[in-house]
């Protein structure tokens, strides 16, 4: 019957038990075209912007090299601004004071 | 699209259905609905219920399905889903309590169109209403493992519970139930 320890009073309740297991309920015409109800609302709960989240979610790697390639490409134009600074400086100083008070 | 032959195995209606074939799906309910069914008359009577407790295991399992790890049969997974389904019902209808009732029913002007019938297995029906009157979880061991014949392990790995936890449980709740037996005298 069961995996426990019989206790007194069991076998009444063990006898019922048994009667409830025999009288399984009947499912059947709640089961009929279940599929049919269930697919209906799958497509109903289904999310319509779930494309759109699936994509954005794909493009993250994308979207994180881009990020990266303008932080070098920034990274990049400053050096070679640097050091066109420098070299203005270098080859004259007054004109490069001037220009930068100027701006 | 997988062709709904009985011989596709359930492994490939998983695969099938993650690749989007919803046929598939369609199919794995048809195989299991059964089982689900079955289970979840058990803790609810009222047919729209059963319905709606059905159709949330199946809405969960398609949403999950990715979640899916084949070390165990599909038709295991779809019951360990309807145990916790089974279960948040039996704590929804404790926390809401009845939908309606009778005296509200009668209130609102309602009667009865024909006296209700004598039930043909009165004793039966005292064990419902004491079943009833038991925790969920209590109520969720006793009908897995009195109603539906599972076995403590099975019941151990469907609920996620030790073995011991649910010797435990199904001890208590027998004795619970024993006396609310007694108590109906």
């Amino acid at each position: 019957m069961n995996e426990l320890t019989p206790q007194p009073g069991d076998d009444r309740l063990d006898a019922l038990f048994a009667q409830a297991r025999a009288l399984r309920p009947d499912t059947s015409a709640a089961e009929y075209a279940f599929e049919t109800r269930l697919m209906a609302r799958l497509k109903e709960t289904r999310p319509t912007d779930s494309i759109w989240a699936m994509v954005s979610w794909r493009m993250i790697p994308f979207f994180a090299i881009c990020v990266m390639a303008l932080m070098v490409w920034h990274e990049q134009v400053v050096q070679q601004t640097e050091a066109a600074e420098q070299l203005a400086y270098v080859e004259n100083p007054n004109a490069f004071e001037a220009w930068n008070s100027f701006n | 699209m997988v062709s709904a032959e009985s011989s596709t195995s359930d492994e490939h209606l998983v695969e099938a259905t993650i690749g989007g074939d919803d046929y598939a799906f369609a199919e794995l309910t048809r195989r299991h609905k059964s089982r689900v069914f079955g289970v979840a008359a058990r803790f609810a009577r009222d047919a729209s219920e059963i319905e709606d407790i059905c159709q949330e295991v199946f809405v969960q399992a398609y949403f999950k399905l990715r979640q899916f790890r084949r070390d165990s049969p599909f038709e295991h997974w779809v019951m360990r889903i309807t145990t916790f389904k089974c279960y948040d019902y039996l704590r929804k209808r404790r926390r809401d309590g009845p939908a309606i009732s009778a005296d509200v029913l009668l209130e609102s002007g309602y009667e009865p169109s024909a006296p209700e019938a004598p039930s043909p297995h009165p004793d039966l029906e005292r064990l419902h209403a004491a079943m009833a009157q038991l925790s969920p979880k209590e109520r969720l061991i006793i009908t897995l493992l009195e109603l539906e014949e599972r076995s403590v392990q099975d019941i151990a790995s469907l609920t996620g519970w030790s073995a011991a936890n649910v010797k435990v449980r199904a001890f208590r709740a027998r004795a619970t139930l024993r006396k609310l037996m007694e108590n109906q005298k």
